[in-house]
């Protein structure tokens, strides 16, 4: 069997091709995989956002709640002793 | 291997080749049946068995269920929350298919007294798992410290869900109006009802896949559900809680079987308040059938005096009195059809408007007989008695109004001073914005915008109905005047303000007598302030208040006063300096209220 020999330069240069063949696999692969990763980022950053975005709802209910006009006239009645103006107490800004 | 060699078994080449050859064929026609059958096996199986298989394979891993949409929030005028669905944990059974139908059953047992399990609830759940149902509901919107007490127990095919719960943060404020929904968030009264489409959004759908143990290992979203739309309404969260908290006291002190009070800009025709007593927390729906009766839309009665505002103005408007003509009242009582209808007291001689403000019976009928009845008839029509106001509520009621060819030789003295004709609250004050806004009707409102876009612009885009002349609305202004001033309503009078109104004490009919009873009665008043510039309109209702005071001027007027002075405050509407001082000095003569 003849074996061809190649050239420093032929050699150089298959080496080479060879070395961009594996940084572009690699390149693309880890493009692969870093895209999959974002996804999943994505995925758990749109989930964290969804439950923040509850729980934004779940306390603006509860304030709500808390600022019910029943339970604060409850509290200025009760723990600060404030009750209603009596007629001469109210000054009218355009009277 | 030297066995199988011929020198080893003495067999010449030929002879030995012959054999193997012979073996071979065997061994690959025994292949090839072998290879044959798995290819039918597999086609049997990929093609005529694959449907049925697959249907049990999904049966078993797939769960696809709906995803309930977020329902709109629902606002006051001013942003403040009335009604929001939030996130909370529902509970779900998935059997795992190699626990025998006992087990299952204890596993649900021992959730019963954490989640307070009804004997309903657990015949319900026994009745799917006999039935090889894979889902069954075990409690829905639980507690979060529930479902962390469940969590906790560690149960085998016990699972959790989150779904929106309807949350109302004001409990009882504004409950009438808002209504309320049933365990999948679907409207069952009120605005809750009347926008169920609007607020409800659309449904969608997950696919949830388990493993042999019923596990679920994965979930996908296959339609995401839509949200609902946000709706603002008109009603003021403040002036719903003062006319609420009024209404309350009201009903309380006269020992009142019921109570109802609306609350109304005339001029944009927007519903600021609409309170009913008893209320009921819509967070607790359903409640009982007799709390759940919006009063204001849903109660017919029949108005008494106040009515007579519509008498005066159809007598006005078809110019059959003038203001200067004089009505006899001085008997206390006049014979319509053989039968007497009588005053409180003796008045003597009263104007038109002497006959409104001490809401003269006798006179009032003598008004009433003037009028051509096809005449009162279309005043009372345009006025909008006998029909629903077209408020965006359900179930409101229209009333009834019998046309003239319909009446008897009583009806038209009687419809002078309120009966014979049936109403709700909301129309009655709706006869009353059209004075209030100088003869123009316009429509009550109670939905100011549907996701940030205004309904009130769009229904505004049409100009108000004229129903009486400005006129005549003017002089019944100044006799609704006189009314607060010095006849039945002085106990609405509020100081600083210039208040118009009508009083109205209607007599019920006792069931068991078949007449109208002396005993019960709807007391009423309905009016607004200032006179000048209405910022409010409001009538206020009380059923049958049981104390020895029941006229409406008695009942009712205060309350109106209480209500009013606050929202005024509230509405930073001043007083004037001249009237207060007019006021003080000049106490009206109070007479016997009525």
């Amino acid at each position: 069997m003849v074996h061809k020999k190649y050239t420093k330069k032929e050699i150089a240069a298959g080496v080479l091709a060879s070395l961009m063949t594996i940084i572009i696999l690699t390149f693309y692969l880890w493009h692969i995989t870093e895209n999959i990763r974002l996804g999943y980022e994505i995925g758990r950053c749109e989930n964290s956002l969804q439950t923040l975005r509850e729980e934004v709802k779940k306390l603006e209910a509860k304030k709500a709640s808390l600022l019910s006009l029943e339970r604060v006239e409850k509290t200025a009645r009760e723990k600060l002793n404030l009750t209603e103006p009596k007629e001469g107490q109210i000054i009218y800004e355009d009277f | 291997m030297r066995i199988f060699e011929p020198k080893a078994m003495n067999l010449p080449t030929d002879v030995y080749q012959k054999k193997v050859r012979k073996r071979t064929r065997i061994l690959a026609f025994l292949l090839t049946v072998w290879v044959i059958g798995i290819f039918i096996r597999l086609i049997d199986l990929q093609v005529f068995l694959h449907a049925g298989f697959k249907a049990q394979v999904v049966k078993q891993n797939q769960d696809r269920t709906k995803i309930l949409p977020e329902r709109g929030t629902i606002y006051d005028r001013n942003g403040k929350i009335l009604a929001r669905s939030i996130p909370v944990p529902s509970i779900f059974y998935s059997p795992p298919s190699e626990e025998p139908f006992e087990l299952q059953m204890k596993t649900i047992l021992r959730l019963e007294a954490t989640l307070g399990l009804s004997a309903k609830d657990i015949e319900r759940i026994k009745s799917r798992l006999q039935k090889k149902f894979s889902f069954a509901w075990i409690k829905r919107k639980v507690d979060v410290d529930t479902a962390q007490q469940v969590k906790a127990l560690g149960l085998n095919g016990v699972s959790f869900r989150e779904e929106p719960k309807r949350f109302y943060p004001q409990a009882k404020l504004a409950a009438h109006v808002l209504g309320g929904v049933d365990i999948d968030d679907k409207g069952q009264s009120g605005i809750e009802l009347a926008y169920d489409q609007v607020l409800r959004g659309k449904e969608g759908e997950v696919l949830i896949l388990r493993d042999v143990k019923r596990r679920e290992y994965y979930s996908e979203v296959l339609k995401e559900p839509q949200s609902g739309k946000d709706i603002t309404l008109t009603i003021d969260e403040n002036i719903q809680y003062i006319a609420q908290r009024e209404l309350e006291k009201a009903v309380l002190e006269n020992r009142a079987n019921w109570a109802t009070a609306i609350v109304s800009r005339p001029d944009s025709g927007e519903i600021l308040a609409m309170a009913s007593y008893p209320a009921f927390d819509p967070n607790a729906y359903p409640p009982s059938p007799e709390q759940e009766i919006n009063r204001a839309i849903r109660y017919n009665f029949e108005p008494g005096s106040t009515f007579k505002i519509v008498t005066a103005s159809a007598a006005l408007e078809n110019r059959a009195v003038s203001l200067n003509d004089i009505f006899d009242c001085s008997e206390g009582s006049i014979a319509i059809a053989g039968s007497p209808i009588r005053d409180h007291k003796k008045f003597g001689l009263l104007t038109l408007p002497g006959v409104v403000a001490h809401s003269s019976n006798v006179g009032m009928i003598q008004v009433g007989l003037r009028i051509d009845p096809d005449a009162f008839y279309r005043t009372i029509q345009a006025f909008g008695f006998g029909r629903k106001t077209g408020l965006d509520l359900p179930a409101e009621e229209s009333g009834l109004l019998m046309p003239p060819k319909k009446w008897s030789r009583r009806s038209l003295p009687a419809l002078s001073i309120g009966y014979e004709i049936s109403a709700t609250a909301l129309q009655v004050l709706q006869a009353v914005n059209i004075i209030a806004n100088r003869g123009l009707l316009i429509a009550p409102k109670i939905v100011g915008a549907i996701e940030g876009s205004s309904v009130i612009a769009q229904k505004e885009s049409t100009p108000p109905d004229r129903k009486i002349s400005e006129k005549t609305a003017d002089t019944l202004i100044k006799i609704l005047e006189q009314v607060v001033l010095e006849g039945t309503g002085q106990a609405a009078w509020i100081n600083g303000y210039t208040v118009a109104g009508k009083t109205g004490t209607t007599q019920k009919i006792d069931p068991e007598l078949k007449r109208y009873s002396s005993f019960k009665h709807i007391a009423s008043f309905v009016g607004f302030v200032p006179v000048e510039k209405p910022a409010i309109s409001m009538i206020v209702v009380l059923d049958e208040p049981q104390k020895a005071e029941y006229y409406g001027g008695q009942v009712a007027a205060p309350v109106f006063r209480e209500i009013s002075s606050q929202v005024l405050r509230y509405l930073r509407v001043s007083p004037q300096k001249s009237l207060m001082k007019a006021a003080l000095t000049a106490e009206p003569g109070r007479e016997g209220e009525r």
